[in-house]
Formats: C-alpha cells, sequence, structure tokens
C-alpha cells in the first residue's frame, strides 16, 4: 500500500551540526499522523524538507508513493508555523491569489473559497484589509488558504496556536473532517491534547532522530504502567485485603454523598487486571474499573528524557 | 503551468499597486503638476505684465511731431510705437515733476536727449518696475523710432524704403556626417539638456521602483508570505513575476503619465488660444496671442516645444524596460539576500553606482552634449538606459540605439537569471548568515 507521504533516512546538517539525523517514517492515507519534538528537535526542518525549501543532504521522500518533485508539493496544503500574510491587501483577494498559485481558476477559487468562509465563520471579512482584522482571524484565513484546493496531503505546523478554545475546537472538528474524507494529515503541534483528540499516529522526534512512533492508541497502550481507577461501595478494610499482593493502592478519595469512593491504584507487574476485578468484586460492589492508560504529554516526556538520558530511565 | 504562476505574480504586484490611493494620486498629480509648471511660468509671465501708461519726454523733438488736430505729440514713425492690451505711449517735450506725472496716471517716464543718436542710451524712471516685456517693449520701440529719425536725418531714403533695404541674415547650422552627407545641425545644447531631463526621469524611476522591489522582497520575507509562496512557486519564477509586476506598474504610471499630460497640455492650449487666460491679447503684428508663441518667448517653455515627443518616450520605455529588468532583479536579488531593509540600502549603494555615475554624467552632457566618453557609456548596458537618451536627443545613428538596447536586454536577461539564483538563495536560507556574508557563502559554494 502507498503512503500520502513517506521518509527515509533523511539527514540535514548546518556545519557540524545535524538537525535530521536519519529520520523515516510514513503518513498513511486518509491517516493524521502527529509529529511531536521538544524545540530543537528538527520537526521545522523537515517539513521544510518536505516543501522543498531546505534540501536535505541524505534520504529519500516519496510522495503518494512517487519520488518526490515540485510539481508534487504543489499540491500539499502547507501550513506553516511562522506564517503570514500580506497586511495591505484585501482578506478576499488574498486568498484567491494563495489558491491560483494552487493551480485553481479564479471562479473555482472564489466559489470554494466562499464556502470555507461561512464554514469558519468569517465571510463578513472578505473585503476588509489583513491589517485590520484580529490575529486570530488571520489564522483561519491562514487555514483556509491551506486547505481550499483540496490537498491530498496537509501539513499542518501549529495549527491553532493563536486560537482562542472555541476557535480552536472548530479548527479541529474541521481537520477530522477534511481525514474523514479522505485526506492524509502531518500534524506537527506542542499541543498534546489535540494530539490526543485528532491523531491516529504519532512520531516523536528529538534531536533530529524518531525515538517514538506508532499507533497513538497502540503507544498508550504500551506506555500503560499498571494504573487503575476503580469507584466502588462497601468496606475500605475489605477493599484494601482484597488487593492484597495483586495491586498497590496508590491513593484513596473521600465517601461520596452516594456513599461510594474512588481509589487509584498500581496493579504488580504480573496481575492481570481481570484477576484483580474477580478479587475486589468479591470484598465490595464495584461500580467503575478503568484502566489508566498515560496522556501523551507523560509519554512524549518519558520519551525525550530517555533518548537523552538512556542509561537513567532504562 | 509555470507561466500561468508568474502570470498570476505579475496580476497581483500590478494590481495591488495600481489600486493602492497612493499609487493613483501620484498618477494623476504628476501631469496635472508638471502641466501646471508651464501653466504657471506662462500665466506668471502673463502676469508680470502689468498695465503701463509710458510717457515719453522727447526734449530734442527727435522721435515726435505735434499733430495739430489734436494738439497731442506723436510719433513721426509710424507703426513704430504699436498700441499693446496693456502698454501705452503718450508723448510730451517737457515732463513735469515726478509726482505729477505719477498723479497723472503714468507708471514709467523715459528720458533721453540729442545724445542718443551716438550713444543710444535713455533712462527709464519709474516707481514701481514696469517688469521685464515692458522694458523689452519701449527698448525696441525707441529704437525703431530713433532709428527712423536718423535714416530720415542721414539718408536720402524713405521709411519705407529703408525697411525693405534692411537685411536680417540668420545662419542655419549644417553638420557634416561621418558618411561626408550634411544634416541639419545645432541646438546640440538644447538637446542636450533635454536628453538630460529624460534620463533624469529614468534614472529616478529606476531607483524609486527597485528601492520599491526591495522594499517588496523584505517585507514578504519578514512577515513570513514568502514561507507559503514558495511552496506553490519557484523563487526564480516569483522573483520574475515580482520584478515584471512591478515594471508593469512602472510602464502603467509613465503611459498614465504621458496621456493625462497630453491631455491636460492640450485642455490649456484650448483654454489659453481661446483668450481665457489673456482676455484676447494680441501681440505686435496685430495677431491673436498663441500658446505656441508665448512658450517660444520664455527661455525655459522653449526647451519643451524643441522636444520630439514621440521619439523621446519611445526611447525612455524601451530602454527602461531594459534598465528596469538589470537593475529591478538585481535589487530582488538583495532584498533576497538581507533580513531588513537596511541592510537592504547597504547593499544596494555599489550595485547602483553605475546609474548614478551615468546620472552625473548625463548632467555634463547638457553642457557638453558631445563628449567623447559618451558613445562608450550609451554602449555598456549598466550605463546605457541613462546615457543613451541624452544621446538620442542629440542626435545619434539608429542602429547604434539598436545595438545598445540589444545588449542591454540580453545583459538583463543574464543577471535576471543569476538574480532569481541569488533570489533562490537568500529566501530558501535558514541560516545566520544574511547579505555580503550569504552572497559570498553563495558565490563559494553554490555560485555554480
Amino acid at each position: 500500500m502507498s503512503h500520502a507521504l513517506s521518509l527515509s533516512q533523511l539527514r540535514k546538517s548546518y556545519g557540524t551540526q545535524s538537525v535530521l539525523a536519519g529520520v523515516s517514517f510514513e503518513v498513511p492515507k486518509g491517516a493524521i499522523v502527529g509529529l511531536l519534538g521538544p524545540n530543537g528537535a528538527g520537526k521545522s526542518t523537515l517539513i521544510r524538507s518536505i516543501m522543498g525549501i531546505v534540501s536535505p543532504d541524505e534520504g529519500t521522500i516519496e510522495l503518494d508513493g512517487k519520488p518526490w518533485s515540485l510539481e508534487r508539493v504543489r499540491g500539499i496544503g502547507y501550513l506553516p508555523e511562522e506564517r503570514g500574510l500580506y497586511k495591505d491587501m484585501r482578506v478576499g483577494d488574498q486568498a484567491v491569489y494563495f489558491s491560483r498559485l494552487k493551480g485553481m481558476g479564479k471562479s473555482e477559487a472564489v466559489r470554494e473559497l466562499r464556502l470555507w468562509f461561512e464554514k469558519l465563520e468569517v465571510e463578513g471579512w472578505w473585503d476588509k484589509k489583513v491589517s485590520d482584522i484580529s490575529k486570530g482571524m488571520a489564522q483561519k484565513i491562514q487555514f483556509i488558504c491551506t486547505v481550499v484546493h483540496k490537498p491530498g496531503l496537509l501539513i499542518l505546523d501549529e495549527p491553532l496556536s493563536g486560537f482562542d478554545p472555541i476557535n480552536a475546537r472548530l479548527i479541529i472538528q474541521e481537520v477530522r473532517a477534511l481525514a474523514a474524507e479522505g485526506t492524509s494529515i502531518l500534524l506537527s503541534t506542542h499541543d498534546m491534547p489535540s494530539v490526543e483528540r485528532l491523531c491516529d499516529n504519532v512520531v516523536l522526534l528529538n534531536q533530529g532522530q524518531v525515538v517514538l512512533s506508532g499507533a497513538a492508541d497502540d503507544l498508550r497502550e504500551s506506555g500503560w504502567t499498571g494504573e487503575q481507577d476503580v469507584v466502588f461501595r462497601g468496606n475500605d478494610i475489605a477493599f484494601t485485603n482484597a488487593l492484597g499482593a495483586l495491586a498497590h493502592l496508590e491513593s484513596i478519595g473521600p465517601d461520596t454523598v452516594e456513599g461510594t469512593r474512588r481509589a487509584h491504584l498500581r496493579l504488580r507487574d504480573t496481575t492481570p487486571p481481570g484477576q484483580l476485578l474477580q478479587a475486589l468484586g468479591g470484598a465490595v460492589e464495584v461500580l467503575e474499573f478503568v484502566k489508566v492508560r498515560p496522556t501523551m504529554e507523560s509519554l512524549f516526556i518519558q520519551a525525550v528524557n530517555a533518548s537523552e538520558n538512556p542509561a537513567t530511565t532504562s | 503551468m509555470r507561466g500561468s504562476l508568474i502570470g498570476t505574480v505579475i496580476e497581483r504586484e500590478w494590481r495591488t499597486r495600481v489600486t493602492k490611493r497612493s499609487f493613483l494620486i501620484g498618477t494623476l498629480l504628476m501631469p496635472f503638476l508638471s502641466v501646471g509648471v508651464i501653466v504657471a511660468t506662462v500665466l506668471l509671465t502673463e502676469a508680470t505684465d502689468t498695465s503701463n501708461l509710458v510717457l515719453v519726454e522727447d526734449a530734442p523733438g527727435l522721435i515726435t511731431r505735434l499733430d495739430r488736430a489734436s494738439g497731442q505729440y506723436v510719433p513721426r514713425c509710424p507703426g513704430c510705437f504699436p498700441e499693446r492690451e496693456k502698454h501705452a505711449y503718450r508723448f510730451v517735450r517737457e515732463a513735469p515733476a515726478d509726482s505729477v506725472w505719477q498723479a497723472q496716471g503714468y507708471t514709467v517716464l523715459v528720458e533721453f536727449d540729442e545724445s542718443i543718436l551716438q550713444n543710444h542710451a535713455g533712462y527709464m524712471v519709474y516707481e514701481k518696475s514696469p517688469g521685464v516685456n515692458a522694458k523689452r517693449y519701449v527698448e525696441r520701440d525707441l529704437s525703431r523710432a530713433v532709428e527712423h529719425a536718423r535714416v530720415l536725418e542721414s539718408t536720402a531714403l524713405d521709411w519705407s524704403a529703408y525697411q525693405e533695404l534692411k537685411v536680417d541674415i540668420q545662419l542655419v547650422d549644417r553638420e557634416v556626417t561621418e558618411a561626408g552627407d550634411r544634416t541639419d545641425g545645432g541646438g546640440e545644447e538644447i538637446r542636450g539638456i533635454i536628453g538630460f531631463l529624460f534620463s533624469a526621469v529614468l534614472f529616478l524611476v529606476l531607483a524609486v521602483y527597485g528601492g520599491l522591489i526591495l522594499r517588496s522582497v523584505v517585507e514578504e520575507k519578514s512577515n513570513r508570505v514568502v514561507e507559503v509562496l514558495i511552496a506553490a512557486v519557484q523563487p526564480e519564477a516569483l522573483l520574475l513575476g515580482k520584478v515584471i509586476g512591478m515594471g508593469a506598474v512602472a510602464l502603467t504610471q509613465i503611459v498614465a503619465w504621458s496621456l493625462l499630460s497630453t491631455l491636460a497640455f492640450t485642455a490649456f492650449q484650448w483654454a489659453f488660444d481661446s483668450g481665457a487666460f489673456t482676455g484676447g491679447l494680441v501681440a505686435d503684428g496685430g495677431v491673436p496671442v498663441d500658446l505656441m508663441t508665448t512658450m517660444a518667448e520664455n527661455e525655459f517653455t522653449a526647451i519643451l516645444l524643441d522636444i520630439n515627443w514621440g521619439l523621446m518616450v519611445l526611447s525612455t520605455v524601451a530602454f527602461f524596460i531594459g534598465g528596469y529588468l538589470l537593475y529591478g532583479s538585481l535589487y530582488a536579488a538583495i532584498g533576497g539576500l538581507v533580513q531588513s531593509e537596511q541592510e537592504g540600502q547597504g547593499m544596494v549603494f555599489p550595485v547602483i553606482m553605475p546609474l548614478m555615475f551615468s546620472y552625473v554624467i548625463g548632467s555634463s552632457a547638457m553642457s557638453n552634449p558631445e563628449m567623447g566618453i559618451l558613445p562608450w557609456l550609451s554602449w555598456f548596458p549598466l550605463t546605457s538606459p541613462v546615457i543613451m537618451l541624452v544621446r538620442v536627443a542629440v542626435g545619434v545613428v539608429w542602429w547604434e540605439v539598436a545595438l545598445s538596447w540589444l545588449l542591454l536586454m540580453l545583459t538583463a536577461r543574464g543577471i535576471l537569471a543569476l538574480a532569481g539564483r541569488a533570489y533562490r538563495q537568500g529566501v530558501l536560507h535558514d541560516g545566520k548568515s544574511t547579505g555580503w556574508g550569504l552572497l559570498r557563502q553563495w558565490l563559494q559554494g553554490h555560485g555554480k
């Protein structure tokens, strides 16, 4: 199966400083892939290499299963992190200009843009100058300019920066909708909650190398350290006794008005969750038994620390 | 596809600039200002012709006689003191005291005695200067009247016979060409001035629009639009679109200036010739004063009449295109290499040195339009846009102009390709070096 984007052993150095040290990963068709990494990890250089703005020293880039070419790059919807608009141009004219540079005809561009302006609730700003609109509004316009030509591959570098929570939700909704329509998306961001909400796959870069990659669910599953939340009704001592050697009680909350309590446990390495549930069920009434998987943020921190201090984290 | 993208870039550059209020104001204002200078010059000349009633005291009785019917002194020479719109004469043998003739409404008193026949001098007495034209009228009229008196006194000829015998020689300049032919010559200085005026305009437009390109490129880099642009358009194509787009703006302005100036001048000419400004002023010979005649009498406006406007505008446009492509692409490349407009200005200076040098030489050519260095500079592409215009105005064979233009266009093509590569290096570069450092890096590593 061909991927929307496939990188193989991409390397780039500036002088003696290696920025990309053999990066390889794929963006499957129709998937949202989160590109994560601390500042200076090489994310922007990687994206600029894909877009042909930076020439990699080594490695190959394939777009839609075919070798990289400028013509194929033109089909990508690219929202750079440091993005701008012409301040002295009208919003509508500017959006039409960018659309035409992406190969759309003028009337087609106007028609599609009008739809997007309506969808993102900026239809009243068509004739305004960019200097007259807010930063958030400009971000929306930039997003529209990126997606209006219906690209097969979208590269979004920090697409939510500058948005308030309401507008961020609107953008997330649209990104999801695009992915549902089959658009492949590479999303570079520091916003971990949005990665959890949006991404099917995750690639974590640190010091120019991929230190973690895979399906987001799999990564969180494999990063699970036995944490479990239990809501129960019954005697505390009976509950604690039932834990026995199967799990360690990390914390327990106060009684609620309904007479229930919430406990946070950590299972021993060898304990299957089913065995614990069975043991607790015999002692108290178990109302909830929820596996607490690590957040993307904790996985991120863990992986970065592990790559930077392999001796202490192993 | 590449062509249509360049077209899209050109269209944006052109549209955003020609719809700016500042462009519209500049385009509309400039022709009216230039025609306004002509109007002001002509009208000021007319306005300085204040009404003058001149009292001529002919104490020796050389030029006047008593007309018994009217009891007034009148000129002996018929037609020597013509009545003009704002200039009239009265004659007396003995003028009253200054305060008296002034109280009587005279503005000027002209005094002379018999010595005027030998030393050709008299006095003009006034409280307020009557103006240059009034003085010229009095000198001319009095000279003719005294000449009339001398002819009658010293010769047996009557005045009309003398007028017929008078000869006024005019020398017509003829130049021997290299081919041995004779052609019309003369007036090189005036034509040199005309050529310099056009080359100065070209120099200004090149410098102004070059500066605009620099600013535009730096702005696109600083507001990060360029990152989005080069994801869609190759940097070389972007530079070409930008240079051509801005050039089209400049050409639009030049064409608009030419058309509007012609329109404004024609309107002024129509109004002037129909007497709207002169109140039906009549010249010496009784012919109504027209604009062309009035302009021909003024040193400044006379130069404008000497211009072969068609040839000069055509040459200006042709050499502007070449010069602009050459210098515009250099400005754009510099814009790509620097981080700020200020840094760019520092790099621009050595690049436009040849242009400034040619401007200085062009100004010297006003007084010496046949300078030996001019032909060389008019062929050298970095100086030809400015210098060739001076030579076109003075007179040059057509093939020299064509060859110089061809050389200019070929060089511009080469510089454009080179600038495109420097621009690519500049806008795609994300290291720390900028300006000269980046240029050096490019020349060392990527200039091949």
